[in-house]
C-alpha cells in the first residue's frame, strides 16, 4: 500500500515535469484555433506552424551554426580539459599546486562579473560577428578540469608507468590509456558543457548581430520578441523552442548511462 | 641483454633521502633480488632504473650506455608490476603486443613473439579475454608475456607476487624463475618476502634505510648475516636475539644473559682475547635449536608455551628467562605448554653482533 502511494507520488511528480513539454510539443502540430486548449493531441495536426517558422526566420543556418558552435565547444573542453587535468593530477612540475588552486578560485567567479571584460577583448581582438567570439571564451573549462582531475587521479600509478615503459608519451597515455578508461566522466562533461553552450544566450546577442551567425537559442529569441503574440505566432515560436530541445533530448537519450554512472561514481551534482 | 650497474646512486625526495650511496653491478644473466621492509628504497632503486623516477645523484648504466636521463621508453627494460598494470580496456594479447605495436615490429614478428609468450606462459586460454575476465594469477602472465615480448635488455619485477594467494604465489614464483632462465635475460625482482628472495635470487641485496645491509648468494647471506637486520630479516622464523655479555672462564667463553649462562662450545665462536667482557648480542637460527634429553653443557633450560605444528616441523615458544625463543625441531610427540623443556644449541652455528649491530668474525671465520 505505501509502495502504490510512493509510486502515486512519483507519478503526479513526473507528469508535473512533463505535461508542459509534452502540451508543447503537442502545440506545435495544432492550428491556430486549438493552440489555446490544454489538450495533448491535436484534432487536426499540421506542419505548418514548422514550415512557417523556417520561412520567416533563418533558423536552419541557425540550427547549423548552434551544432557547429556547441560541437567545438564540447571537442574543445574535453580535449584541452583533459590534458590539463592529466597535467594536473599526474605530472609532478613546479606550481602544480598553485594552478590547482587558481582552477578551483575560478569557480568561484560568477560568469557575470566577467561578461563585460570579455566582450571588450573579443571587441579589441576585432572577432564580433564571427565563430570565434561565439567557441574561444567557453573553450576552456574549470568545472571540466576539476571533475576530470578527480577521475584521473583514481587511475593507478603503475598503468602510467607501465605505458611510459611501453614507449608512449603523455598525450598518447592521455588519449589511449585516459580516455577509453574516463569514458563516464568524459560523458557527463560533455553532456553538460553541450548543453551549456547549445543554451547559451545572453553571450551570443552581445557578440553576434549578423543574422547568418546567429545560434538557434539567440534567434528564437529575437525571433520571439518581435514575432507577435497570436496564435499562429505561438505556435511558430514553440515549434522553433522543439527543434531547440530535440538535439539535447536525443544526445541525452544516448549518453544518460554514462552520465548516471559518472555521476554516481564522483558524487558530483549535475 | 645486458649488465647493470649503478655508482654512488643517491635519491632523495624532497629533504627525506630514502636511497644513498647505492652501488650495485649485475652481471648479463644473473637474477638480482632486491629485499627489505617497507620503505627501504628497494622499489625507487628499481624505477630509477627504470626511468620512472629521476636520479639526485650517481650513474646508471644498462650495458655500455649511461641511462641516468634518459626517457623511460629509451632504456629497452620491461617491468611486471605488483597490480599488473594490464590497460583495461584491451584483451590479453592486445595487451601484449601493444608495445611492440608502438615501436612499429612488422605484423609478422609480433604474431611470432606473442605465440612464443603465449607457448612457454601458456596464455592460449585466456589471450582472447579482457583484464576483468581473468583471475590475479591469469593477469600477472599476461602481464610477464607483455614483458617477454619485448626482448628487452633487463626484466624489472616490483613485487609481482604480491597480490596472489599463497598457493598460487608459490607456482608464479617457478614460472618467474624458470621463464627468466629460460630467456636469460638480465633481471631485477624487487620483493619484501624473504622466501621469494631467498627462492629466486642468483644474488640477494638486503636493504634498509636507504643503504645496503649485505650482498651475496642467498645461502651466503643467510649463513652469515653481516649484521643483526640481516640476521633478523632473512629466515622464518626470525633468528633468535639474545642480549648479553660473553665472559672469560677458564681456557673458554660464556655468554651471560641475566642468569643464563651458555657455554660456547664450538669453532665459531668469538676470540677470548679480543671480545671477553663485550656486549654482544647472541643470534641462534630456530633450526638450530633442538629438543635436549637432559641439562648439560651449553643447554638451555625453559618453559614451552606454545606448540605449533606446521607438519613435518614444529615451532617450539620456549621461555627463556622471560624472553622468547623459537626453536624449528621435527615434529614429534605433542608436548603440553607449560612443559619444562631443555634446548640444545648446534654451536658451530652461533651468531654474534656487536653493540652497533655489526657481526663479529668468528675465530678468523669471515661473516
Amino acid at each position: 500500500m505505501r509502495r502504490a502511494a510512493f509510486y502515486v507520488v512519483l507519478a503526479v511528480a513526473a507528469a508535473t515535469f512533463l505535461y508542459p513539454f509534452l502540451w508543447m510539443a503537442a502545440t506545435t502540430f495544432k492550428s491556430p484555433a486549438e493552440v489555446g486548449g490544454l489538450s495533448l493531441l491535436a484534432d487536426q495536426p499540421t506542419l505548418d506552424n514548422y514550415r512557417l517558422m523556417w520561412v520567416r526566420a533563418p533558423f536552419g543556418r541557425a540550427l547549423l551554426n548552434s551544432m557547429l558552435v556547441a560541437t567545438s565547444v564540447t571537442l574543445s573542453v574535453l580535449v584541452f580539459g583533459s590534458a590539463a587535468a592529466y597535467s594536473l593530477a599526474r605530472l609532478r612540475f613546479p606550481g602544480r599546486s598553485i594552478l590547482n588552486a587558481v582552477t578551483v578560485a575560478v569557480l568561484l567567479v560568477p560568469a557575470q562579473l566577467t561578461l563585460i571584460p570579455m566582450y571588450t577583448l573579443i571587441v579589441q581582438l576585432g572577432w564580433v560577428d564571427s565563430y570565434a567570439a561565439l567557441i574561444v571564451p567557453f573553450a576552456f573549462n574549470a568545472t571540466a578540469i576539476l571533475i576530470l582531475r578527480q577521475f584521473f587521479l583514481q587511475v593507478p600509478r603503475s598503468l602510467i608507468d607501465s605505458a611510459r615503459l611501453d614507449g608512449m608519451g603523455e598525450l598518447r597515455i592521455l588519449f589511449t590509456v585516459f580516455w577509453p578508461l574516463s569514458k563516464a566522466p568524459l560523458a557527463m562533461v560533455g553532456i553538460i558543457t553541450f548543453m551549456g553552450a547549445w543554451n547559451e544566450v545572453l553571450w551570443p546577442l552581445l557578440v553576434v548581430r549578423d543574422e547568418q551567425l546567429m545560434t538557434l537559442p539567440q534567434l528564437l529569441t529575437v525571433f520571439s520578441l518581435g514575432g507577435g503574440a497570436g496564435p499562429r505566432q505561438l505556435a511558430t515560436k514553440l515549434a522553433a523552442a522543439m527543434v531547440l530541445v530535440v538535439p539535447v533530448v536525443v544526445a541525452y537519450t544516448f549518453l544518460q548511462r554514462y552520465f548516471i554512472e559518472s555521476m554516481a561514481s564522483t558524487g558530483i551534482k549535475g | 641483454m645486458a649488465n647493470v650497474s649503478f655508482e654512488h646512486v643517491r635519491k632523495d625526495f624532497g629533504t627525506t633521502t630514502v636511497v644513498q650511496d647505492f652501488d650495485l653491478q649485475v652481471t648479463d644473466g644473473e637474477l638480482v633480488v632486491l629485499v627489505g621492509g617497507s620503505g627501504c628504497g628497494k622499489s625507487t632503486i628499481l624505477r630509477m632504473l627504470a626511468g620512472l623516477e629521476s636520479v639526485t645523484s650517481g650513474t646508471v648504466r644498462i650495458g655500455e650506455r649511461e641511462v641516468t636521463h634518459l626517457p623511460p621508453r629509451e632504456r629497452d627494460v620491461a617491468m611486471v608490476f605488483q597490480d599488473y598494470a594490464l590497460y583495461p580496456h584491451l584483451t590479453g594479447r592486445q595487451n601484449i603486443s601493444l608495445g611492440l605495436r608502438l615501436r612499429k615490429v612488422p605484423k609478422a614478428e609480433i604474431d611470432r613473439r606473442v605465440r612464443w609468450a603465449a607457448d612457454i606462459l601458456e596464455l592460449d586460454p585466456f589471450l582472447d579475454r579482457k583484464p576483468k575476465h581473468m583471475s590475479g594469477g591469469q593477469r600477472q602472465r599476461i602481464a610477464m608475456g607483455r614483458a617477454m615480448v619485448r626482448e628487452p635488455a633487463v626484466f624489472l619485477f616490483d613485487e609481482p607476487l604480491s597480490n596472489l594467494d599463497a598457493h598460487l604465489r608459490g607456482q608464479m614464483r617457478h614460472e618467474i624463475a624458470r621463464m627468466q632462465r629460460r630467456v636469460g635475460t638480465t633481471a631485477l625482482y624487487v620483493t619484501h618476502d624473504q622466501m621469494e628472495a631467498m627462492t629466486l635470487g642468483d644474488r640477494l641485496v638486503v636493504l634498509d634505510g636507504g643503504r645496503v645491509q649485505q650482498m651475496g648468494r642467498p645461502l651466503d647471506v643467510y649463513g652469515a648475516p653481516a649484521n643483526k637486520f640481516v640476521a633478523g630479516f632473512i629466515g622464518t622464523p626470525p633468528m633468535n636475539f639474545l642480549d648479553g655479555r660473553l665472559e672469560r672462564e677458564r681456557d673458554g667463553l660464556v655468554f651471560v644473559c641475566d642468569t643464563l649462562r651458555i657455554a660456547l662450545l664450538g669453532e665459531r665462536r668469538p676470540d677470548p682475547t679480543v671480545h671477553s667482557g663485550e656486549a654482544v648480542t647472541l643470534g641462534i637460527r630456530p633450526e638450530d635449536l633442538a629438543l635436549a634429553d637432559a641439562a648439560g653443557m651449553g643447554t638451555i633450560p625453559g618453559d614451552l608455551v606454545l606448540a605449533e605444528v606446521l607438519g613435518a616441523t614444529t615451532h617450539l615458544y620456549v621461555e627463556v628467562g622471560g624472553r622468547r625463543l623459537i626453536a624449528a625441531v621435527p615434529s614429534g610427540p605433542s608436548l603440553a605448554p607449560g612443559t619444562a623443556v631443555t634446548l640444545s644449541i648446534d654451536h658451530s652455528r652461533l651468531h654474534f653482533f656487536a653493540a652497533d649491530g655489526s657481526s663479529l668474525r668468528q675465530d678468523g671465520i669471515d661473516p
